[in-house]
């Protein structure tokens, strides 16, 4: 094949690639949602859409597909427990016709700072493979969840004026 | 003011006036302290989410409140019986109604200045004031039952098996086994076990209620399961500190 | 009568504690109540003043029933309890005013003053319970008992701790309230001497039982009791275990022997059985006759039997 020729064919399968990628008869699809805030913090929320279509001429059976987060700061490459990031981890569905789409909301509240990477996997029961939508990466930025300005003067402050209605308890 | 009312400015008097009691406060305060240093002071912890500090928070100050009044519980039947000034009470022209009312009234006031120590801790971890109003409203609603179960409890175990010592240690493990589903891991809590005793535990009653406003965002009223089954508990220890009172005689 | 108490028995934990319990108490009458450790003194006083249910016998406190109505028996009685705490962070005007704020009477500090001169304690200004003396704690426990202006005290052990001056000094403020005031006052206490001094009437309680009640003169001197006598002996007495009927040997004191004898027995009598039985008598010389052995010999007595 002519390099003119491959390099035409790479760029179209590119495109077609972007925006969906498809395994079998199942495609994901995965984008930050528009309202998302541009410098997001921790303690802030986002949300990522997600659009899951059977693209295949027979129905997909058993549906299931899950989040998955990563950091991915060098050094500190590590999967997230989903844990306290959100609640709604997994979407499932019994069947889905050909053709049919599986709209779904993935909402996240930022848990800790840092680089992250979010992805959207689906496996169905009469499925060969894994399905998986683009990656979507963002970043957390750090937040001082604690001021010490207000904390240190508490933090000693109370306790002395415990001590100090011992003390005048004991002298008056 | 009426015979109730002398008798709780006497009991409060005793938290708030003598020594011992002033020392219990201290180590409230301490130990508050302690966590918000370490808060400061631990780079993970300072980075922590910060509803999840507040949270954490007012869990601290209600299972301490929890422990302190069971402490105070104790001591107002079993340890003033022991230090000879409870059948002078018992001989005055008061009910056993009203003696345990002005004891209650006096341990309410005592979680109230527990609560009030513990008001400056939240501000000052709560900085965004995310939810942090509504943390001091639920530690009050929801947490002001627990400890007051606990008081209770205290109370009717020093009178019915009247040593302090006795007292204390059987309240302190009741505390703790309320207080171990918190120290199993979320797949024993989630097992049919851990989420049957979960139900029905206050503790975990009041702290799935903190996570729900807190981090979650609920509102108090979407509380209103695990508050009931927080009251029916306070109303069993009442009815056993009522019941074990009527039966001291000297 | 303020106290009628007839035939009490109780126990407590499946033991019998009291057996058979009468006692009676007049208006401006002052009451012993005697008896060894453990013969159930605090438990009586523990069911004249309700805290106690017997299981069999009548209570009449000031007329009423303590078990049924406790807060009007209380309103009208003053107690020192032999165990007497005290909140030691309080003042004792500030606590003498707790008490009279409970009881419903004055509690200014003009009255708190007059009260604890009357028991003469004399603590500094604002010198706190925590630091007053055995004495003054036991003061300020009698001043309490005082706070209702009680027509009935039952004092335990009012003078423990107190110097002669100071139990001196009770008695005439107890005697005062008896004999002017008409206070009934059911005195439970180990000292003779006080017994002696203050009460006209007494009763002895032995393992829950009462077994004297009355007059304190007419017990001593109708010969209620034994007569006590000392007894000499030159050597060890017989093997010989047969005694006269109504004499009984309590205790040797070396070469002397504490002997008891009935009232109906004849003392030369029981001395002439004792000298044909064998028995080395030398010497034999009466003992006491007061109030310690009354106490005694019936204690023991019963006891031994």
């Amino acid at each position: 094949m002519r390099p003119f020729t491959a390099t035409v064919l790479f760029v179209v399968l590119l495109a077609t690639a972007a925006g969906s990628a498809q395994a079998g008869d199942v495609s994901v699809s995965l984008e930050p949602a528009p309202g998302n805030p541009s410098a997001p913090r921790m303690g802030d929320r986002l949300h990522f859409h997600s659009v899951i279509q059977n693209q295949g001429q027979q129905a997909v059976d058993g549906l299931i597909a899950w989040i998955s987060l990563v950091q991915i700061d060098k050094g500190r490459e590590q999967p997230m427990d989903l844990e306290d990031w959100s609640a709604h981890k997994a979407v499932t569905s019994a069947s889905l016709a050909p053709g049919a789409k599986l709209d779904t909301d993935w909402p996240m509240r930022l848990i800790q700072a840092g680089h992250y990477r979010v992805v959207i996997s689906a496996v169905s029961r009469n499925g060969v493979g894994l399905s998986a939508s683009p990656f979507v990466d963002f970043e957390v930025l750090p937040k001082p969840v604690v001021e010490s300005r207000r904390v240190l003067p508490v933090a000693f402050g109370v306790p002395l004026l415990v001590i100090g209605a011992m003390l005048w308890r004991r002298w008056s | 003011m009426n015979a109730i009312g002398v008798l709780v400015r006497k009991e409060a008097g005793e938290v708030l006036m003598s020594g011992r009691g002033l020392t219990w406060l201290l180590a409230l305060s301490g130990m508050l302290s302690v966590f918000t240093l370490l808060l400061v002071s631990n780079t993970e912890l300072s980075l922590l989410d910060n509803a999840q500090v507040v949270y954490d928070m007012v869990g601290l100050v209600t299972a301490l409140g929890a422990l302190l009044a069971l402490i105070l519980g104790a001591d107002s039947v079993a340890g003033e019986r022991e230090r000879g000034t409870l059948v002078p009470l018992l001989l005055t022209p008061l009910s056993r109604g009203q003696i345990l009312a002005g004891k209650l009234g006096g341990l309410l006031i005592a979680w109230g200045v527990m609560y009030v120590l513990a008001l400056p801790y939240l501000w000052a971890v709560g900085s965004t004031g995310q939810n942090m109003t509504d943390a001091m409203v639920v530690l009050a609603v929801l947490g002001t039952p627990v400890v007051l179960a606990f008081a209770f409890f205290g109370m009717g175990l020093g009178a019915v098996l009247g040593s302090l010592r006795s007292t204390l240690l059987t309240g302190l493990v009741v505390l703790i086994l309320s207080a171990s589903p918190l120290l199993l891991g979320p797949s024993l809590r989630q097992a049919t076990v851990g989420r049957a005793f979960d139900a029905v535990n206050p503790f975990s009653g009041a702290l799935n209620a903190y996570d729900a406003v807190i981090i979650d965002s609920q509102t108090l009223i979407a509380q209103a399961g695990h508050w009931l089954t927080i009251l029916a508990w306070t109303g069993l220890a009442l009815w056993f500190a009522v019941h074990g009172f009527k039966r001291v005689s000297r | 009568m303020l106290i009628d108490m007839q035939h009490v028995q109780l126990s407590l934990n499946d033991a019998p504690v009291l057996r058979d319990v009468s006692l009676s108490l007049g208006e401006g009458e002052i009451y012993g109540l005697l008896g060894p450790n453990g013969a159930g003194k605090s438990t009586t006083i523990a069911v004249v003043l309700g805290l106690l249910s017997p299981d069999a016998g009548q209570v009449q406190v000031l007329g009423q029933d303590p078990l049924v109505q406790p807060v009007a028996v209380h309103r009208q009685v003053g107690v020192l309890p032999e165990q007497n705490g005290f909140y030691g962070w309080m003042t004792g005007s500030d606590y003498l005013a707790f008490f009279a704020r409970l009881y419903g009477r004055p509690h200014d500090a003009e009255a708190m003053r007059a009260l604890m001169a009357q028991v003469g304690l004399a603590p500094r200004d604002g010198q706190r319970i925590a630091t007053y003396s055995r004495g003054m704690a036991q003061r300020l426990g009698l001043a309490r008992a005082l706070v209702p202006q009680p027509r009935l005290l039952i004092l335990d052990e009012p003078t423990n701790g107190l110097d002669p001056r100071g139990r001196r000094e009770i008695h005439d403020v107890l005697i005062e309230l008896s004999t002017r005031h008409g206070v009934g006052i059911l005195l439970c206490t180990h000292l003779l001497d006080d017994v002696d001094r203050l009460c006209q009437r007494i009763g002895i309680m032995v393992e829950g039982r009462s077994v004297v009640e009355g007059g304190l003169s007419e017990l001593i001197r109708s010969g209620h009791s034994a007569a006590r006598f000392r007894v000499r002996l030159r050597e060890a007495p017989p093997a010989d275990t047969r005694r006269p009927t109504g004499v009984s040997f309590i205790r040797s004191e070396g070469e002397w022997w504490i002997a008891d004898v009935d009232p109906s027995t004849q003392p030369e009598q029981a001395w002439r059985e004792l000298l044909f039985l064998g028995w080395p008598i030398v010497e034999v010389v009466r003992a006491g006759g007061g109030l310690e052995d009354l106490y005694l010999s019936i204690t023991e007595q019963r006891t031994a039997a």
